[in-house]
């Protein structure tokens, strides 16, 4: 019966590809119950009856046995005079697994015994109505094992009797081992198996090698669009045959070299003619240039595969798990026509099938528990894929019982893989990503389902094998979520060409964000540091800086006078800045792997060739942050994060002291004209108020404690003076003691703390400090200086006449500001940012005499919001107050060139009032009749 | 490499029973392989350097479209890094199916080297350890030192790996 080797081989792939879409099938008649798909149980019957038909004409008796008692019980099901129960469909399921391991096996098959099957599918057939439903339960579980067994090989060294009949748990376990642990087997087998045999078998065999569905051959899966199939209107076979073709996969692997070859030829090329183009060879350029490209992307496309290839095969194991484990769970998947490259799709099926178990045994709870934490008693497991940037998303989503992160970081401590205080410094999120350090695993107790050591650091190492990310977002109570991002191909990449030195690297463009140029003059103001970390400020976010050069070769990076470049990079949840020495083309490269010797290099993620025939290495933008540790800077910046979002939003320069020892007092540092060491002894008090005695002159000076409610100051002999200017005269402050100048976030506290005299509290490393207004403090010690405003340049006109507009970003300093100017008498308005203040004035509905901005601010900065009322025909006139926390000499000579008319400092209230009457009296609108006034 | 033990043992059928080596100088060492296992020799030492890579690898070249790891066989071996003259040669050789380049400072020639003559190596060569060698072979100036491959180049690649664990763990 085996003499033709040719025959058999044409009946295995053939027959195989029969039983591909069984299972799907099968399970769809199990979920359907009685409104059954006649369609469909007809289309899983022809299949049987194919196969059974040529199993016969081979003489292959087993076979043929037992897919005659299949289809007999398909038939039955197919006259409506069977229900297809769960138990039913059970054995269907097994006797199509031991049905494709026999056609597999197929020299085995003879020597199988299939009569315990042959038996029970006799039962499901003869028991009409599900009698056997009272011992069904205790023997499908049993049976259950069989099945477990059967999903993975048949161990090739064991007889074919033993195989289904050893039931004993033990055997179940190892098997499950096997499906379980992510083996290299299937990636390798694939071409190896492809050379030998036509790919569509050997492919099978390695996919089925890892679970039990064999994916149909990419040609059949195109016809079908989303691969899985469609219940309502099933695809005859034939049709698919017809217009397709089964072509081995090392054919299309050496096509996809070859492609990839032509794209750097084509490179080569172009950069070769760039310079000397002959006339008319533009267009012969540009014609292979775009059948280079086209060509390329349909070598590709022929190896991308629809998700659904491997996301159907979760419905029997997510079916079968539920059982095992006494819980009760739904399967719902999404995106199964999201197309991947083949490489990805075998890679991706041993961290899911990981995935989705641990979601199962660990996730999901059991019904009784479910109910008690009000829920339903059946759990939801949804496996999402979609794309997104260029990227593939896979979500591994439960709504179990989610993880703590409390006991992730004990378990953590208590195995020694991060230390006590590490774990108490941790965020949540951070906590959640350590069930993927090594040796971790959240079972209380090793199950044979999960937790066999094969951990989540082996799902994600193999992830990011591929180029991937995962990450673990949970709720406790709620559920879990793990979010996995894939590549859509590991071959050709776009990707920027970036210099280190002299040394070209190539950067995936998926993973950068944008480009930043720093130019020299707004290093300082952009480039900070966090705790001795390098931040980039970007719109209001600090990102952390790496320089490349110091991460590849540890190299410091060199000072250099020129623009800082820096690429903006993501990978996953992180975000960073890159600094490099030069930026270059962006080229689609080929990637090449790089040696064994060379796989121990975090930062690379392979290397490709240039057109200039260069080695470029490609860089891993997730190796990066991980070998600088980018997580603790990041993690730093969660914990600071109400500090770091005001830090970006405003910040301002005071001075810390204190009065009492233990309250603590800040003045913008903009206010202080000079700090004075005095003695008590110099301390006089003239007219009820004390002044401060110099050789010919006294000083007026404040002390807090007569002014504020505070604790009294200690009686020290040594004071200091710190000084300021008001109305034109000079006032001292005195304080006890100083501390610091230092830069603080503007997060003002405006209601606790609040007196005439105090603007609000911030808290600065933990402690509160109070933020005076030396305005109101020398207002309330010498009201007789205010009485009148004797040196207030008064404008012509009252004040009242004038509108003015306040554009500025922090709630604070807005409302403040407008307080003062709506005192003194002006009309105010006020807005959030450069754009709303644009937007209004551009609008036509407002009149406004003056312009009072802030320079940093999200949307539309001060600079370019004056920049755009200097081009404006009708606004050009207005004058504007740029207002700054300190100001730096750079910033005044970028805000003269913009057109700002004055800077002040925020805080100074006085000097701005005088600013204001100042221009309003210089700077008018203009009547239309008259002549411009030419700008002062 | 299976492709060493058989040319090493004298085959039946071949009376001759001799195998042409490439030979060639590392230091002070006279060192061989087995033509079958060297692909080509060439110039190719325009190395781009790899971060974070071994000790014992001098970067990657491109071989006609593919990306070749280059080891200086002085570290390998526990010499002082070789330095580049103008005799130095980059041996291509296969490495479990993968092309590696190995940086030698001079190509000597190819001799016939009867298996059965080879002598088991002494503790060490020249101040190397002899397990990285196969046999010695006296001749007329040198002593010829038969290298085993596969000793040498999974050295480094141990090294790369428990590297890579380092640095993973990091």
């Amino acid at each position: 019966m085996f003499d033709d080797p040719e025959l058999v081989q044409s009946f295995v792939e053939e027959s195989l590809e029969h039983l591909a879409d069984i299972e799907q099938e099968l399970l769809l008649i199990e979920q359907q119950g009685e409104q059954l798909d006649l369609e469909l149980v007809n289309k899983v019957f022809r299949a049987i009856h194919s196969v059974k038909g040529a199993a016969g004409f081979l003489g292959l008796t087993q076979i043929n046995q037992l897919a005659h008692s299949a289809e007999h019980v398909l038939d039955l099901i197919r006259n409506g005079q069977l229900v297809p129960s769960s138990e039913v469909v059970d054995v269907l399921l097994r006797a199509a697994d031991q049905l494709r391991w026999m056609i597999q096996n197929v020299d085995q098959s003879q020597e199988c015994d299939i009569q315990e099957l042959v038996q029970q599918l006799q039962q499901a057939a003869s028991g009409a109505a599900g009698e056997e439903a009272a011992s069904g339960q205790r023997e499908t579980t049993e049976q259950r094992e069989t099945t477990e067994q059967q999903n993975t090989p048949g161990p090739q060294n064991e007889t074919a009797q033993e195989q289904p009949s050893s039931q004993s748990s033990d055997g179940s376990a190892s098997g499950q081992e096997k499906s379980a642990s992510p083996t290299p087997v299937q990636s390798n087998a694939a071409p190896a198996q492809g050379q030998t045999q036509p790919s569509a078998a050997g492919e099978t065999k390695a996919a089925s090698g890892q679970a039990a569905q064999p994916p149909s051959p990419p040609a059949a899966q195109k016809q079908n669009g989303a691969g899985g199939p469609a219940p309502q209107k099933p695809t005859p076979r034939t049709t698919a045959a017809e217009t397709s073709l089964r072509v081995p996969v090392h054919v299309l692997d050496r096509l996809m070299n070859l492609a990839g070859e032509l794209v750097l030829s084509r490179n080569q090329l172009l950069q070769q003619l760039d310079t000397s183009l002959v006339q008319g060879g533009g267009a012969i350029v540009a014609g292979l240039d775009r059948v280079t490209s086209e060509l390329q992307e349909a070598v590709m496309q022929t190896r991308l595969q629809p998700l659904g290839n491997v996301l159907n095969r979760f419905g029997r194991v997510v079916r079968d798990l539920a059982r095992k484990l006494g819980k009760q769970c739904r399967l719902e998947i999404t995106g199964k026509e999201v197309e991947v490259d083949k490489s990805i799709i075998e890679a991706i099926s041993d961290p899911l099938t990981h995935l989705v178990r641990n979601a199962l045994d660990h996730g999901i709870e059991t019904p009784e528990q479910r109910v008690a934490a009000g829920k339903e008693p059946e759990g939801r497991l949804e496996l999402r894929a979609y794309h997104q940037a260029g990227k593939v998303c896979l979500d591994v989503v439960d709504d179990g019982r989610g993880i703590d992160p409390q006991r992730l970081k004990e378990k953590a401590v208590a195995r020694g893989l991060i230390s006590r205080e590490r774990a108490e410094a941790m965020s949540t999120r951070e906590a959640l990503q350590l069930i993927f350090a090594p040796g971790f695993s959240t079972a209380e107790k090793v199950t044979d389902v999960s937790g066999r050591g094969v951990g989540m650091d082996v799902v994600r190492s193999n992830i990011e094998r591929l180029g991937g990310t995962v990450e673990v977002e949970s709720q406790l109570g709620q559920g879990t979520t793990v979010h996995i991002t894939l590549p859509l191909t590991l071959a050709i990449i776009p990707s920027l060409i970036v210099r280190c030195g002299c040394q070209p690297f190539a950067v995936p463009q998926v993973n950068i964000v944008e480009l930043v140029r720093v130019r020299a003059g707004e290093r300082q103001r952009r480039i900070g540091r966090i705790k001795e970390a390098p931040v980039l400020r970007l719109r209001g976010d600090l990102l952390p800086l790496v320089h490349l050069s110091e991460v590849l070769w540890g190299s410091q990076p060199q000072a250099t006078e020129g623009p800082i470049n820096i690429l903006v990079l993501e990978s996953g949840q992180q975000r960073y800045g890159l600094v490099v020495d030069a930026l270059e083309d962006s080229q689609e490269i080929v990637v090449k792997p790089l040696g064994q010797h060379l796989k121990g290099c975090p930062c690379l993620a392979g290397a490709t060739i240039l057109g200039n025939g260069q080695v470029a290495l490609i860089l891993d933008v997730a190796g990066i942050a991980a070998s600088v540790q980018l997580r603790n800077v990041q993690q730093q910046e969660a914990e600071d994060a109400a500090e770091e979002e005001a830090t970006a939003a405003d910040s301002q320069t005071v001075l810390l002291f204190t009065n009492h020892p233990e309250e603590y007092f800040a003045v913008p540092m903009g206010l202080v004209a000079r700090i004075e060491r005095v003695r008590r002894e110099q301390l006089q008090h003239l007219g009820g108020h004390q002044v401060l005695q110099y050789e010919h002159d006294t000083l007026p000076v404040l002390q807090l404690d007569r002014l504020l409610q505070v604790k009294p100051a200690p009686e020290t002999r040594r004071l200091f003076a710190i000084i300021f200017r008001l109305r034109r005269r000079e006032v001292g402050l005195l304080v006890p003691e100083l501390c610091d100048v230092q830069e603080i976030p503007l997060e003002v506290d405006t209601e606790s703390f609040v007196e005439p005299g105090v603007m609000g509290s911030v808290v600065v490393d933990g402690r509160t400090v109070r933020l005076l207004d030396l305005f109101e403090l020398a207002q309330k010690a010498h009201p007789e200086w205010f009485a009148r405003s004797p040196a207030e340049p008064a404008p012509e006109a009252a004040p009242t006449q004038y509108r003015l507009l306040v554009v500025e970003d922090s709630k604070f300093f807005r409302t403040k500001v407008a307080e003062f100017l709506t005192q003194a008498g002006y009309q105010v308005r006020q807005c959030e940012d450069g754009q709303e203040a644009w937007d209004l004035l551009c609008s036509g509905q407002a009149e406004v005499d003056l312009l009072i901005t802030d320079i940093e601010m999200p949307r539309m900065n001060g600079f370019e919001l004056c920049r755009a009322i200097r081009q404006h025909p009708q606004w050009s006139w207005l004058p504007v107050v740029a207002l700054t926390s300190l100001s730096s000499q750079e910033d005044v000579q970028r805000g003269r060139e913009a057109g700002v008319d004055d800077y002040q400092v925020k805080m100074d209230r006085e000097q701005l009032l005088e600013s204001v009457g100042r221009l309003l009296q210089q700077k008018r609108r203009p009547a239309p009749q008259e002549e411009p006034v030419p700008v002062g | 490499m299976m492709g060493v033990a058989p040319s090493l043992t004298p085959a039946p059928e071949n009376t001759a029973a001799t195998e042409p080596v490439v030979t060639f100088y590392v230091g002070p060492l006279l060192l061989g392989l087995p033509i079958a296992q060297v692909r080509e020799i060439n110039r190719h030492l325009d190395f781009t350097p790899v971060p974070h890579a071994p000790p014992q690898v001098r970067g990657v070249v491109n071989l006609r479209g593919e990306v070749v790891t280059v080891l200086d066989l002085h570290r390998v071996l526990g010499l002082p890094a070789a330095e580049q003259t103008l005799q130095t040669r980059n041996l291509i050789v296969f490495y479990q199916g993968e092309p590696v380049g190995l940086l030698v400072d001079q190509v000597a020639d190819i001799v016939e080297v009867d298996p059965e003559e080879l002598n088991p190596p002494p503790a060490n060569v020249q101040g190397v350890q002899a397990r990285f060698f196969r046999g010695v072979l006296p001749m007329e100036r040198d002593i010829l030192v038969l290298l085993d491959l596969d000793e040498a180049l999974s050295l480094t690649a141990e090294k790369g790996g428990n590297s890579r664990q380092e640095n993973t763990r990091s």
